[in-house]
């Protein structure tokens, strides 16, 4: 377990190194020195400056190269171009951000999901089970943003049961620091985790039917059933128990999901986190941060799968064997 | 089936705490009498930093409006000739010495927040700062009539001007809003643009900075000691939002007060149907165009292959059905402006002579010169090269993406092909400045004077400023200095002005598309709004919400 | 929309519904066949897609008003009418006609950067399947970091630093950052079907690799392969409308469906109508796409019966 627990940590950190390196080439080769005249986007003279002397722009680009990674290790990533402040702290901001809000739809996800499994399951073939089958299908190919918009629209302008954008009341709830705050911070969090959720959940719902159906057919549930249990007793203890295992590979493929659509999702609510930041960063040709959003979402994805794996060989001795 | 029932009423649970918390609890007494009040400004876009010299964003506008004096303010009349209509802020008084030289007294009681007196130093550094290239401020070309700022003593200091002229003393106070020099002095100058302090600053006027929330808010809290009389709203907090649709839309939920402009015309029917909320028109200080870049893109040198030819240009703007546009876009909340200018400005005529709409003499002269669509693609050509240019257009506008869309089609029903180049603002700014564009759309925030706000633009004087399309017409530029000149008498100056503005559009260096017609709303438990149209908060110290109005907004403790 | 259009729409479904009819006759003589038509959403998939394919065709026809054409600028957002069946977005285009020519754009994008992904994603995961060693690995991981970055930040990281793309270069692009999980699914098959004895007779009989790999390995491992692609398309056509909604996509005016979204997002509070049905257009599409590449997936691979 050990062994298979640093070769697997060591390939993560090999991965995001690539991935480092990789951004770091793009950027530049496309970009040259951010100091040159000849750019689509100078540096202001004084940040320029103050990146020279750090990164070494005069250098040849393996110096610079090295220089970042040295930073980098320092947790220094640079100074943005359009916020005035550097990277590091940028990203400080945001990161907890997109964190709740793909938590809070990793919760919807799975709960949702696996209510409906449940259900589809036991209600096989019969109406309630094709009916939702297919509401699920359809949620499942929405374009993430486009169903944050017409949530947005119906709960948020027509209804008006949601706000609209933001994280919290700037009057009542500066800081999120009593019950009445949190309360109202769930209440801003509602949409665009219900928005990313809802999409994850149709998905999540038709993997945990299939192998509800594969349990509830074993021959172990069959003889609870018949041992005279009650039949929710009988789904919940056992089937429950088996159906676990799917949930931890949902959660590898989850976490890249709900990145990729907290991009589109934040952007919508105006939610700021990592996405919208990065976005921005994007459109502003604010390199740093193109570079230093793309390293942590690397992070976060080979963190998300690490973890999907580790706990894979907690619940299930056999998976140990496969190739890290 | 029990399990799904239970799953279900715990969602739904969840849901209804959400919803009735944040109703329901923390009623507590709080703030009372005449100087409680909260204000929440739903504001599209965010400062970039809170240090007026090295930003241009007009939310940082608004925001270091209440944090930094200056030393005398515009009246409410707008008139920017002489000193006669100008308001003492920081500088209690005033007197001339000679004719070019300007002596303001410092108000004795005026304070920086941190507990130091303000001193003649603070004015003379700062006006050092606003002109120097390091720092490099887009006010700088709005001071070069001034020749020196010296102190005579503590609370003294004396502006010395190269010349004479109407708006000088406009000059001297309208553009610098006065800085510590005691906590920037330190600060190397071509650090400025990301100073620490421009994220928690520390000023002089009605109001301190509290928080800085990126991404989400601004608040700052009254100065009960300001000098001028201590302000009655003692929170204002500014919202960011996307765009300003959500900013009608929380306006209108109650997570607002305040927005500037509702721009479109479904904002204004939203908040006309809403009874909580007042709608305060007042005049535009904005106009917006199309403008043609007569110089070759990033190469000032050249002519524009295309709009060097002033009959294209005359073509363009004769196939540009303007009226039908505005009503696209704005429906009535907007006039088709007779020139480059804005509401604001005392020189709007309708009388003033320009191209007529009509899409049949532009196809007759783009075919005259020799313009033909030769291939039958149904975009005209010329010695194998397409008649197509490209348009910039901020991302950030609906406005400007609207207009971009249709003049695109209007345009192809000539026989004319215009890519869009939509980009982010920032790089729309980069671009327009540096002149690398074909033709662009934008939007003038106007001085409230022709005096300063036309030249800049539209003359040769405007290079290196804001005429980034380099139109250069020596009998336009002659008349405005005349105009200019001839300010102190109304009837002259208009004269001058209309034959300026007529001869320019007969030369047709852009299309004047719109100018705004401005409607701010505000709650109305909030009394003594005034809005001054060159800068919507200038007087929100004197807003107020009555004692008997405020709501637990206004009361609540943070 | 006049007599003809209605007429030509009503012939539009009679030829989809031809399709999937005559399609079925066909295929109910084999066994996969019939595995594929058992599945309940497996025929009205076909018909959603044989119709919208059959709509961007016809798109002429079916369509009242080109897609550019702006009928009355100064009466934009009409609701859906007689004359305009769903309604005209805020530049006074008619919504049905976009749609009707956009289907040619979105469906066109999603199967080239299908084919393009498809494609690259197969060699590389036979490639890497068949030769195994150190090429496998050098491969694999590639894929593993390619995986760590999501894919829309590359896409906006490649659009951004490229001004003025062009649009076939944006399909290759999605097409480039869509075949990694193909790969692996590609590799897996190859790495157990090269044990196979008609293989390893193939390699016997002197054949070289291009030629085991075209000519043995890859037909037999068809069905992940077809399968992906059905789900692939599906994929890019949501990845273009994000990336139209972001601005970034396909350039104005030309009408993609995640174009229209974004075009009408702005007046979505005061006309639905002009965002909601392109979004709802893109939904029946990558939900038929899933429902047939699902039915697909159970016709192909006898292994997983349907559940």
């Amino acid at each position: 377990m050990a062994v298979w627990l640093v070769r697997r940590l060591a390939a993560s950190i090999a991965i995001v190194f690539a991935v480092v390196t990789i951004t770091f080439f793009v950027v530049h080769l496309a970009h040259g020195s951010p100091c040159g005249p000849s750019e689509q986007r100078p540096l202001p003279a004084d940040v320029c400056e103050r990146q020279r002397i750090r990164f070494g722009y005069d250098r040849p680009l393996r110096v610079q190269y090295v220089k970042y990674l040295g930073a980098l290790l320092r947790g220094d990533l640079g100074e943005s171009l359009g916020l005035h402040r550097p990277v590091a702290d940028a990203l400080a901001d945001a990161i907890p951000n997109t964190f709740t809000l793909a938590l809070a739809a990793l919760v919807i996800d799975f709960a949702l999901g696996l209510a409906l499994g449940i259900y589809q399951a036991v209600r096989e073939r019969r109406f309630g089970d094709i009916a939702l089958g297919n509401v699920a299908l359809f949620v499942n190919s929405m374009p993430t943003f486009w169903l944050g918009l017409v949530l947005l629209l119906v709960f948020g302008q027509w209804l008006r049961w949601f706000p609209v954008a933001g994280m919290g009341d700037p009057v009542f709830c500066p800081q999120v620091d009593s019950p009445r705050c949190v309360a109202d911070f769930f209440w801003h969090l509602m949409l665009p985790a219900l928005t990313l959720g809802l999409v994850g959940a149709a998905g999540t719902a038709r993997y945990h039917r299939a192998a509800m159906l594969e349990v509830i057919r074993q021959d172990y549930v069959r003889t609870a059933r018949a041992k005279g249990l009650r039949e929710r007793r009988v789904l919940l203890v056992h089937a429950l128990r088996n159906a676990l295992l799917p949930f931890i590979t949902l959660f590898g493929l989850a976490f890249p999901f709900l990145l990729t659509g907290a991009v589109l999702v934040e952007t919508v609510f105006a939610w700021p986190g990592m996405g919208r930041l990065a976005v921005s960063a994007i459109f502003q040709r604010d390199y740093p941060v193109v570079t230093g959003a793309a390293l942590v979402t690397s992070v976060m994805v080979v963190l998300g799968n690490l973890i999907a794996d580790v706990l894979y060989a907690i619940a299930d001795p056999r998976i140990r064997v496969r190739d890290a | 089936m029990p399990t799904s029932r239970t799953t279900a009423r715990l969602i739904a649970l969840a849901a209804l705490a959400g919803l009735v918390l944040p109703a329901g609890c923390g009623r507590r007494p709080g703030c009372t009498g005449d100087y409680c009040g909260t204000l929440v400004i739903a504001a599209p876009g965010e400062p970039d930093i809170l240090l007026p010299p090295v930003s241009e964003f007009a939310t940082t506008r608004d925001v270091t409006e209440q944090l930094f004096l200056k030393l005398a303010d515009l009246g409410t009349s707008g008139n920017t000739i002489g000193d006669e209509d100008f308001r003492p802020q920081l500088a209690e008084r005033w007197e001339w010495d000679a004719p070019t030289t300007l002596v303001f007294h410092l108000d004795p009681r005026a304070r920086w927040q941190d507990g130091q007196a303000v001193t003649a130093g603070d004015v003379a550094f700062t006006y050092d700062a606003y002109t120097d290239t390091a720092v490099n401020s887009s006010f700088r070309t709005a001071l070069r009539s001034i020749a020196a700022v010296t102190t005579r003593d503590s609370l003294t200091v004396v502006f010395r001007f190269r010349q004479r002229y109407p708006e000088m003393f406009y000059d001297a106070v309208y553009h610098m809003r006065i800085l510590p020099g005691h906590l920037l002095r330190e600060l190397p100058r071509d650090q400025w643009r990301s100073a620490a302090f421009g994220r928690a600053p520390i000023g002089d006027g009605p109001y301190r900075f509290v928080a800085w929330k990126a991404g989400e808010r601004i608040e700052l809290a009254a100065d009960s000691t300001f000098f001028l009389g201590r302000p009655h709203i003692r929170r204002v907090i500014w919202r960011f939002t996307p765009d300003q649709t959500v900013a009608v839309t929380q306006l209108i939920a109650g997570d607002a007060d305040a927005v500037e402009v509702l721009i479109t015309p479904d904002n204004v029917k939203r908040v006309r149907g809403d009874t909580q909320l007042a709608i305060y028109p007042y005049k535009g200080a904005q106009y917006g165009y199309l403008g043609f870049n007569l110089a070759a893109p990033g190469d000032t040198t050249r002519p524009h292959p295309l709009f060097g030819d002033r009959d294209l240009r005359r073509a363009l703007v004769m196939a540009a059905d303007r009226e039908r546009l505005l009503r696209n876009v704005w429906e009535d909340l907007a006039t088709v402006p007779p020139g480059p200018m804005s509401r604001l400005w005392w020189i709007w005529d309708p009388e003033i002579r320009e191209l007529p709409y009509d899409s049949a003499q532009a196809a007759r002269l783009l075919t005259r010169l020799g313009w033909t669509d030769s291939d039958g693609d149904g975009i005209r050509d010329k010695d194998g090269h397409a008649l197509a240019f490209r348009l910039l257009v901020p991302t950030s506008s609906i406005i400007r993406r609207q207009y971009g869309r249709l003049l695109q089609e209007q345009f192809r029903g000539v026989g004319v092909d215009v890519q869009l180049d939509e980009v982010d603002f920032s790089l729309f700014n980069e671009r327009d400045r540096g002149g690398r564009f074909d033709a662009v759309l934008n939007v003038w925030t106007t001085d409230p004077t022709p005096s300063s706000g036309l030249p800049q633009t539209w003359t040769r004087a405007g290079f290196g400023r804001s005429n980034y399309g380099r139109y250069d017409n020596p009998v336009v530029d002659r008349l405005v200095d005349q105009a200019v000149a001839a300010a102190a008498n109304r009837e002259q100056a208009r004269r001058a002005w209309r034959a300026a503005i007529e001869t320019l559009n007969q030369d047709a260096p852009g299309i004047f598309l719109f100018a705004t017609e401005n409607f701010a709303s505000v709650h109305k438990r909030v009394a003594d709004v005034t809005i001054r149209p060159d800068s919507w908060l200038a007087l929100l110290r004197t807003w107020r919400i009555p004692a008997d109005r405020l709501t637990d907004r206004d009361r609540v403790e943070r | 929309m006049n007599v003809w259009n209605w007429l030509a729409v009503g012939g539009a479904t009679v030829v989809a519904l031809a399709v999937v009819a005559e399609t079925r006759r066909r295929a109910l003589s084999s066994t996969p066949g019939r595995r594929f038509f058992r599945h309940p959403t497996a025929a009205p998939g076909m018909f959603v897609l044989a119709f919208f394919v059959t709509i961007a065709v016809a798109a002429p026809a079916v369509a009242p008003f080109p897609p550019y054409y702006q009928i009355d600028i100064a009466r934009p957002n009409q609701p859906p009418s007689a004359r305009h069946p769903l309604g005209t977005d805020p530049l006074s285009r008619d919504v049905w006609s976009r749609l009707a020519y956009g289907a040619r754009l979105s469906l066109g994008i999603g199967t080239l950067a299908m084919v393009v992904a498809v494609t690259v994603g197969a060699a590389v995961g036979a490639v890497a399947g068949y030769f195994r060693r150190w090429v496998d690995v050098a491969l694999m991981r590639l894929v593993d970091v390619a995986l760590a970055m999501p894919r829309i930040f590359l896409l906006l990281m490649a659009v951004a630093l490229w001004e003025h793309l062009p649009l076939w270069v944006l399909v290759l692009l999605i097409g480039l950052t869509g075949w990694f999980g193909t790969s692996r699914l590609v590799r897996a098959e190859v790495l157990s079907l090269r044990e196979r004895e008609f293989v390893a007779a193939a390699r016997a009989l002197g054949a070289g690799p291009g030629r085991v790999i075209f000519r043995h390995v890859l037909p037999n491992a068809a069905a992940p392969i077809i399968v992906s692609a059905a789900l692939g398309i599906g994929n890019v056509m949501l990845l273009e409308a994000g990336l139209s909604f972001l601005g970034l996509g396909v350039p104005s005016p030309a009408p993609s469906w995640g174009n229209m979204i974004a075009d009408s997002m702005p007046k979505m509070a005061v006309a639905w109508w002009s965002a909601t049905f392109p979004g709802l257009a893109i939904s029946l599409v990558v939900m038929a796409l899933n429902a047939v590449g699902d039915a697909l997936r159970d016709a192909l691979d006898p292994r997983r019966e349907a559940a």
